[in-house]
């Protein structure tokens, strides 16, 4: 069964909406990080199109994290034309790897600061691990099964395969389907302890030997359904998981490969042992960021091609490895198939596959 | 000790998030709830731990808190008192 992404919504460190990042995929240039609190540079999302759909007034208890899966939800809603849907049939999965994390370190703060008397109940109502996938049920008024998913970088594949499971079993009609991270000061803090101050880092993935990572934040949402909509991007036609020791069967015969290498040695390095040489390859990581939902990012960036039927360059700053074929030029998608491809430290690695919607 | 009430209003807006407002915008005598700043139970809940953390002054039931949260200035005077004893 053919699971079809109807519409997505997403913002990250490249800006709001997937026009924009569609605008940045054509340019190939490749995002700037900063820095907002005197720690490592990092990618920051853009959240401001929210303020379209709802009032900055009563968003004021709720935390950035699920600002940030409010405006990758609306947008998807809004993109994908449902301005009314069947509530009791549209499911939320939501994914995470690092969860409110600043809010909830905020929640320990006030905590160790002041006592556990002086615990804000804002803070603490916020920090609780459903609390974004309760945000987006009670504003846009989805009424059927709520999931939130948090297993560090394979929270994507694990939701993914859980949305598609409530699809396939028709429990639902529709799944909204999302993936948000927040930087956060103390992984701006642990990135500063481990890798230096480096203030002038680019990201250069799959450059050999080289430490090049920078956080990024941003949520990448998808309107899964079973039926294809007139706007379908394209399709996902399959959800892997496996390990260099074991992968044969597990990678499509002919695919055009997006790598989530995201500037961390350990894990860049695998890369070449689970993609044939001679593949076509590219990286699109310097436009939002090393982040756990990582694979999200790439999936929506695999959706854009897919419907505009290109290839988009890689970013400048992403080493071109000999022995794959990289696209330095936008070009015309003859592939069949996009893999959105994520390696781990210790040889394990997941592949969404996408096709086009026939 | 006298509170500063322009910064005990800043203190408030920035803990309660109230987006937009100044605290030029909040009347010392208007009333904090139901009124023109629209706080809620959960504003009062926080509005205790806020003054407790900030004034370390203690709102300990709900007719304390009913005489302090009239308005900035009750609550100011409020703080003023409690912190005296």
């Amino acid at each position: 069964m053919k699971i079809y992404i109807n519409g997505t919504g997403i913002a990250g460190g490249f800006g709001c909406g997937s026009n924009v990042l569609l605008n940045r995929l054509h340019t190939g240039v490749a995002c700037e990080p900063s820095s907002q609190d005197g720690y490592y540079p990092a990618f920051h999302a853009d959240i401001s199109s929210l303020y379209d759909f709802v009032p900055k007034k009563s968003l004021r208890r709720i935390d950035h994290f699920s600002q940030l899966a409010l405006t990758g939800a609306y947008l998807t809603f809004n993109e994908a034309g449902q301005d009314s849907f069947d509530k009791m049939a549209t499911g939320l999965v939501l994914c995470s790897g690092y969860g409110s994390a600043k809010t909830t370190f905020s929640f320990l703060d006030s905590i160790i600061d002041s006592g556990d008397i002086c615990a804000s109940p804002t803070l603490f109502s916020n920090s609780v691990h459903n609390a974004a996938a309760g945000h987006i049920s009670m504003m846009l008024g989805i009424e059927g099964p709520c999931l939130t998913v948090s297993q560090f970088e394979i929270s994507v594949y694990s939701g993914l395969l859980s949305a598609i499971q409530w699809l396939r079993e028709e429990r639902v009609g529709q799944v909204l389907f999302g993936a948000v991270d927040e930087y956060f000061d103390v992984l701006g803090y642990c990135y500063q302890r481990r890798y230096g101050r480096n203030s002038n880092i680019s990201m250069s993935p799959l450059a050999p030997g080289i430490q090049s990572a920078v956080p990024g934040e941003g949520a990448a949402f998808f309107l899964l359904s079973r039926d294809k909509a007139t706007n379908c991007y394209g399709a996902i036609t399959s959800v892997n998981t496996g390990s260099v020791k074991d992968f044969d069967d597990i990678l499509p015969e002919e695919s055009f490969y997006i790598l989530n290498a995201d500037g961390h040695i350990e894990s860049d390095k695998n890369y070449s042992k689970i993609i044939p040489e001679g593949s076509l390859v590219s990286c699109y990581t310097p436009y939002y960021g090393s982040i756990p939902t990582g694979p999200a990012f790439d999936m929506a960036i695999a959706a854009l091609s897919l419907r505009e039927g290109r290839i988009f360059p890689v970013p400048v700053n992403v080493i071109r490895p000999d022995n794959y074929r990289i696209p330095v030029q936008e070009s015309t998608l003859n592939q069949g198939n996009i893999s959105c491809v994520k390696a781990g430290v210790k040889g394990e690695f997941s592949i969404i596959t996408l096709s086009h919607p026939g | 000790m006298t509170i500063n009430m322009e910064e005990l209003k800043e203190i408030i807006i920035k803990e309660l998030f109230l987006e937009d407002i100044t605290p030029g915008d909040i009347d010392d005598n208007a009333p904090l709830f139901g009124g023109g700043l629209g706080l809620d139970s959960l504003d009062a809940v926080e509005l205790v731990v806020i003054i407790q953390k900030h004034f370390n002054v203690e709102i300990k039931d709900m007719d304390e808190g009913r005489v302090a949260f009239e308005s900035i200035k009750s609550l100011a005077s409020f703080i003023e008192e409690h912190q005296k004893s």
